[in-house]
């Protein structure tokens, strides 16, 4: 098929842009052979979505293609723009623009007939080979149209006439649609409302700003929906460790999101295993709403209750075992003027509480469901750990071993001295 | 769902060109610099062929348009959901905005479905009306370029008093704070907004001109050890940075992060974090940033 930049499909691209983005060091011939044509589809498409972060270095294994952006000075997340790359028919455009102008009033209706005849009439005569749309395609783009709500349809008589929805002014709030379409959730949406309202000043910017998450927007509103509607879902995961992507049936109980890595989970409930589990968005695809459970609100709350015992996503698992915790106790100390690194640890504290020994010495303490998901941040205390009191052992080990692997790798000998030379 | 055609850069790229043969303007150029400044680089090849050949018939080879009003689209449920949800969101206070229409909506998600589990607990209070009448007056200022006055407790609780030309506000998400980028000001280029006790326009004549100021860029080279999972672990937690990455053999990389030189003790506890799994390169400085660290904790008799 010929190559074009619009597609029908966004699952296949979302690999390749994660790869381009967060590894970048792939080149072509890193590709399986049989995908080469696909490769160089996909990255001609990116490279005219998102223009100038397309970067391409040349290394001994070939040319390497990645995305570099510095999120920091990006006003708008330039992966939004992946996602207004879908694919229509010539009919699907001609009757969108045609259906709207003949609705332009809220207060206009018409039967099928009647559209049908003025689409001919008054709209594809002027045209040396007017297209033909029969009655069940219009029928058909009406029914999508009213499923996305902005189509409306009402019985008059033994009449059904078709009429545009009530409109939302939004032309005075462009500060917040530009703002929220950077930090909240499914902000892809916002920046669909931002093409709408033209050209204006950009008076925000973003700190610490992940973008990646844009490209999982279709998987994350479904899940959003199904959460609304408290939905049982089917899903498909692809975990790290397989090829091929799992059937897995879920109850949906909460997102949870890293703004210090830009990941997002699913926090959801397996009725074949009974647990509660997360799930990474990333690898996840095709979500298919299905019933409602009952059960929702008694296993959210459930949920509510471990997250006292969550640093991060490592959740209680099957709920007929009896609760296993593990207990982090770490001390540090301060000199005088260091105030602030107390503050630190209060602030960056997910859960658990802080005591102090004495003017110079605190203590974190917190009972967990993993007590893996702590180490980066005890990490960061690095320079000042006194003592560490973790029930996991073989992880207080591996801590202690790494911290003697750094003391090698930076040339620090015994007594703290150091000689690169 | 989101991946949809009425959503798509065509569609809002067709639009504005009807819209532009409708006021009688339309020309080549003008056609071209709407495809150009709506859609995609490639997306002349598509859109002027279609055009030419009448496959959309919206707009004849001569560029007229049987369309007879500017085209809308009245917002999709999906558009109005999430305006419903980000209404129910606390910062929306900071906003002097009311949306009508959205009554019987029901919002995408609620705080109730998701919860940002790792950003600092020590955030902006967004129910503070002083906090509110603040942001607000600095907001107005970015859009019309007004300089302003503050006064402010700096780090070590003394007040100090500034004016300046507030450039943009930035929000980290991480911090949960706005902060105010500036110009005009000799010795300040950021406050963070809650360090603000008063701020209002600045009505005296100020002679210094508005100075967009560059940040100062360093360049960090790490090594990744692709253990535990720590390559895909260092790229996501550095994904926002500029950076470029090599794979040195089937376990090491090497990345080059290039970040805002202000951010470099914040960037020391993030390398920090990585432990033995991330080694840094270059700078000579930072590493012994690191060194320093690190000789710092092999005094603390952890055993």
């Amino acid at each position: 098929m010929a190559y074009n930049e619009l597609i029908k499909n966004f699952e296949k691209i979302r690999a390749y842009m994660r790869d381009f983005y967060i590894y970048g060091f792939k080149s072509r011939d890193g590709y399986d052979k049989k995908s080469l044509r696909s490769y160089d589809d996909e990255r001609r498409r990116m490279e005219s979505w998102l223009g100038e972060h397309m970067r391409f270095v040349r290394t001994p294994e070939g040319k390497n293609v990645f995305i570099s952006i510095d999120s920091r000075s990006s006003n708008h997340n330039p992966f939004y723009n992946a996602l207004k790359a879908k694919s229509f028919t010539d009919g699907d455009i001609t009757l969108h623009f045609i259906l709207f102008d003949i609705l332009y009033n809220e207060k206009d209706a018409y039967s099928l007939t009647e559209l049908m005849n003025k689409i001919d009439e008054d709209y594809l005569s002027c045209f040396e080979e007017p297209m033909a749309f029969d009655e069940s395609t219009l029928r058909k783009k009406l029914k999508e149209y009213i499923e996305e709500g902005i189509i409306i349809s009402e019985k008059r008589g033994k009449y059904l006439l078709y009429r545009r929805a009530k409109d939302v002014k939004i032309d005075n709030i462009y500060d917040v649609i530009d703002f929220y379409s950077e930090i909240a959730p499914c902000g892809v949406i916002g920046s669909f409302l931002h093409d709408k309202e033209g050209k204006h000043d950009e008076v925000f910017a973003f700190k610490h700003h992940y973008i990646t998450s844009a490209i999982d927007s279709d998987v994350l509103c479904s899940l959003f929906l199904a959460m609304q509607s408290k939905s049982v879902v089917t899903l498909h995961n692809l975990s790290r460790k397989s090829t091929e992507p799992r059937k897995n049936r879920v109850v949906p109980l909460r997102i949870h999101i890293s703004v210090q890595d830009g990941k997002q989970y699913l926090i959801a409930y397996q009725p074949d295993f009974n647990s509660i589990k997360s799930f990474r968005i990333d690898y996840l695809s095709n979500v298919k709403i299905e019933k409602p459970t009952p059960r929702f609100d008694e296993l959210r709350k459930m949920l509510d209750n471990m997250e006292s015992k969550m640093w991060g996503v490592g959740c209680r698992g099957c709920l007929s075992r009896e609760e296993r915790l593990e207990h982090v106790e770490f001390t540090i100390q301060i000199e005088e003027d260091e105030e602030h690194i107390v503050r630190r640890l209060q602030r960056e504290k997910r859960i658990g509480r802080v005591e102090k020994i004495d003017d110079y010495t605190y203590r974190f303490i917190a009972d967990v469901y993993e007590t893996s998901e702590l180490i980066p941040w005890i990490r960061t205390f690095i320079c000042r750990i006194k003592k560490l009191n973790f029930s996991n052992r073989t992880i207080e080990n591996k801590f202690k071993q790494d911290i003697e692997q750094m003391y090698k790798m930076y040339g620090i000998e015994d007594g703290g001295e150091t000689n690169d030379i | 769902m989101i991946f949809s055609e009425l959503y798509s850069a065509y569609y809002n790229t067709v639009a504005k060109i009807i819209k532009e043969i409708l006021r009688g303007t339309v020309d080549n150029n003008s056609i071209h610099k709407i495809i150009q400044d709506n859609a995609f680089e490639e997306s002349m090849i598509n859109i002027l062929p279609a055009i030419q050949k009448e496959k959309w018939q919206l707009i004849t080879r001569k560029y007229k348009t049987p369309i007879r009003h500017i085209p809308t689209m009245p917002l999709t449920m999906l558009q109005k959901r999430w305006l419903k949800a980000i209404l129910m969101d606390e910062r929306i206070k900071l906003f002097d905005i009311q949306i009508e229409g959205l009554e019987d909506v029901e919002p995408l998600f609620t705080k109730e479905d998701y919860r940002v589990y790792d950003k600092y607990a020590d955030g902006d209070n967004y129910e503070d009306e002083e906090y509110i009448k603040r942001f607000r007056v600095l907001l107005y200022a970015v859009h019309n370029q007004l300089p302003v006055k503050a006064e402010m407790t700096n780090r070590k609780g003394n007040i100090v008093y500034a004016k300046f030309i507030p450039q943009k506000i930035e929000y980290s998400e991480k911090d949960d704070k706005f902060r105010v980028l500036t110009s005009s000001c000799r010795y300040i280029t950021t406050i963070n907004l809650a360090r603000l006790t008063k701020c209002s326009w600045y009505e005296e004549p100020f002679k210094i001109k508005s100075v967009q100021r560059e940040r100062t860029r360093a360049t960090l080279t790490i090594m990744v050890k692709d253990e535990r999972n720590a390559l895909e672990r260092t790229m996501l937690h550095f994904a926002h940075f500029e950076k470029q990455v090599e794979k040195i053999d089937e376990k090491n990389y090497k990345v080059i992060i290039r970040y805002n030189s202000d951010d470099q003790s914040e960037m020391v506890i993030r390398v920090l974090s990585f432990g033995p799994l991330v080694e840094v390169v270059e700078p000579t400085d930072f590493r012994e940033l690191i060194k320093n660290k690190l000789k710092k904790q092999k005094n603390c008799g952890l055993k």
